[in-house]
């Protein structure tokens, strides 16, 4: 508890800026969708004159004026993403390559406390922030359904936070594995940023190309598409079990090499 | 009863460089143990094996009968350690650090307190805005504040001013008081002679001396310096650990290594008008280890001490 209480006072600070700018984008773009709603037809005509790698690249298929299609194309595949990347890799690498590199990691493991029981604590904590930040982003959206008169279905938004999450745990296990196996906070974090955007510009590829389209299958993109979940209702069981599956196996992967691994810069 | 620290064989390197080699030493129960080296020597990789932060190529590296890899957190309940530059979270005042430290090690709270007020350290300002020393004094303060019975410290004087350096010899000589035992590296060697028992140097990752500091020092040669009311007779100063740097007309210049009384015994045959006999400290005994390729470093009369 002790080192749990530490870790959560370490990232109060990111986790709050970082809470206040997706409440903020959020509301704002829920707050603009009556008006995106009321001019739909406009916008489809708009769109249609739009060249189709541009519509790839920003994740629009569909009508923008169905939720699904709105909320992902402004919100989830575009904001969170980045505020998930960044509260993973920072939070990630901070316990272990950014504290050993500025000599504090030393401390807390010359007393009685496990290497795998502390690193086990800041990846709790990792999963915590990343939920408070899932939450902010859902009820953003949800809270603001009476005041702009739209009523949001709760239980699918829930199930697109779920996915958000798995989506935001995915990165953060990258990094605290890649924190791990390299000691460097700058080479984790900069190969986690690098593999995001490659995965990002290859599931735009396998949208453009569709003999590469099995590529997509390689991008942690495909697993998080929150659309057909607002306007369908899919219950996204499989992306869910891929994203955790992914997430499950760094950290565990994580706590292994720590365990074994020579703490030294 | 097991030692509080016995490396065995204790070998690490780094890839190409040089860490330690096939380092054996036992620490005493109870003893204050300087280990000392020159920056690189394998001073704080003895250290970080010690401590399990590091895996050993070859050899062990127990405390109390436990090893500190396979076993590193139990092992950790025996010890408290000071790194040489710890580096506290900035965002913490000193008082928090101490008490989150104090609950990780089971250490009863606010446990820090006297220690602090000892060495005059204001535990509620922010790591961050306290100065080198200040910084240094709470790592002093964290280590000896529980009841672990081996505290281990890597530098720990370094950025202490004066007064805190004197406090710190105390609480050194308090811990071995208590029975505590205590493993200090350190570059300050008048501190080392002052507090500890026994001496380690380590020279490229290698053990070349482990000895009680006074027979370190008594084992090395002192410089007797004679002013004689009239010139000594021949062979006079023949005895066995006595060599004659220079003798002429009514001064001599003298090397003398251990007992001294048989040479006492010849000076009082003669009337001395003037003596002054310079007696090594820990620093030329070290730097001899240091200066000479050779692993004999005692029998030859060093030319430093000579001229």
């Amino acid at each position: 508890m002790t080192t749990l209480a530490l870790e959560f006072r370490r990232g109060r600070t990111l986790l709050f800026w970082l809470g206040l700018t997706i409440v903020l984008y959020t509301a704002g773009m829920t707050l603009f969708y009556p008006q995106t709603l009321s001019d739909k037809e406009a916008v489809d005509q708009m769109l249609k004159l739009w060249p189709k790698e541009m519509l790839a690249a920003f994740s629009i298929e569909g009508n923008l004026g169905d939720p699904g299609t709105y909320f992902n194309v402004y919100i989830f595949s575009l904001i969170w993403p980045v505020i998930a990347a960044i509260e993973g890799i920072l939070v990630g690498t901070r316990s272990t390559a950014a504290d050993l590199d500025r000599g504090y990691l030393e401390l807390p493991l010359a007393t009685p406390i496990s290497r795998t029981r502390y690193l086990a604590t800041t990846i709790a904590v990792q999963v915590v922030a990343m939920a408070l930040l899932t939450v902010a982003m859902i009820l953003s959206i949800v809270l603001l359904g009476p005041v702009i008169a739209i009523s949001f279905d709760l239980p699918r938004f829930a199930l697109v936070g779920v996915v958000a999450l798995a989506f935001g745990c995915a990165i953060a296990a990258a990094s605290t594995l890649l924190g791990v196996m390299t000691l460097s906070r700058g080479k984790a974090g900069g190969i986690v940023a690098g593999v995001l955007l490659a995965m990002y510009l290859l599931q735009t590829l396998s949208k453009l190309a569709p003999d590469l389209a099995s590529l997509s299958y390689l991008s942690a993109f495909r697993y998080f598409a929150p659309a057909p979940i607002i306007n369908l209702g899919t219950i996204p069981g499989g992306d869910v079990a891929v994203l955790g599956s992914v997430a499950v196996a760094c950290w565990v992967a994580a706590l292994w090499a720590f365990r074994r691994r020579d703490l030294i810069v | 009863m097991t030692d509080p620290i016995e490396l065995a064989g204790l070998t690490k390197s780094y890839g190409s460089r040089r860490g330690v080699v096939d380092l054996d030493l036992t620490v005493r129960e109870g003893e204050v143990f300087g280990y000392l080296g020159p920056n690189g020597a394998g001073k704080t990789t003895t250290i970080r094996l010690l401590l399990g932060t590091i895996r050993a190529l070859a050899g062990s590296a127990r405390v109390f009968g436990i090893d500190s890899w396979s076993n590193a957190a139990e092992a950790h309940r025996q010890l408290a350690y000071l790194g040489s530059d710890p580096g506290f979270l900035g965002e913490l005042r000193a008082d928090e650090h101490l008490d989150y430290l104090a609950r990780l090690r089971g250490v009863p709270a606010r446990a820090w307190c006297p220690l602090a007020e000892r060495l005059g350290l204001d535990p509620a300002v922010q790591i961050r805005k306290l100065s080198r020393g200040n910084r240094q004094k709470v790592g002093v303060v964290s280590v000896f504040m529980g009841r672990e019975p081996l505290l281990v410290m890597d530098e720990p004087t370094s950025g202490l001013d004066p007064l805190a350096r004197r406090e710190f010899l105390a609480l050194v000589a308090e811990a071995r008081a208590a029975g505590r035992t205590v493993f200090l590296s350190s570059h300050n060697l008048p501190e080392v002679e002052r507090s500890c028992d026994r001496v380690g140097i380590i020279r490229d990752g290698r053990l070349v001396e482990v000895a009680p500091v006074h027979s370190l020092l008594d084992e090395h040669w002192r410089s007797v310096s004679l002013a004689l009311d009239e010139p000594a007779g021949p062979g006079i100063f023949d005895l066995p650990n006595v060599r004659v740097v220079s003798e002429a007309g009514r001064d001599a210049h003298l090397m003398v290594r251990g007992d001294v009384n048989a040479l006492l015994a010849r000076l009082a045959t003669l009337r001395v008008r003037d003596i002054s006999i310079d007696t090594p400290d820990i620093e030329d005994v070290f730097l001899r280890f240091y200066g000479e390729p050779e692993t004999d470093t005692t029998d030859r009369v060093p030319e430093e001490v000579a001229r």
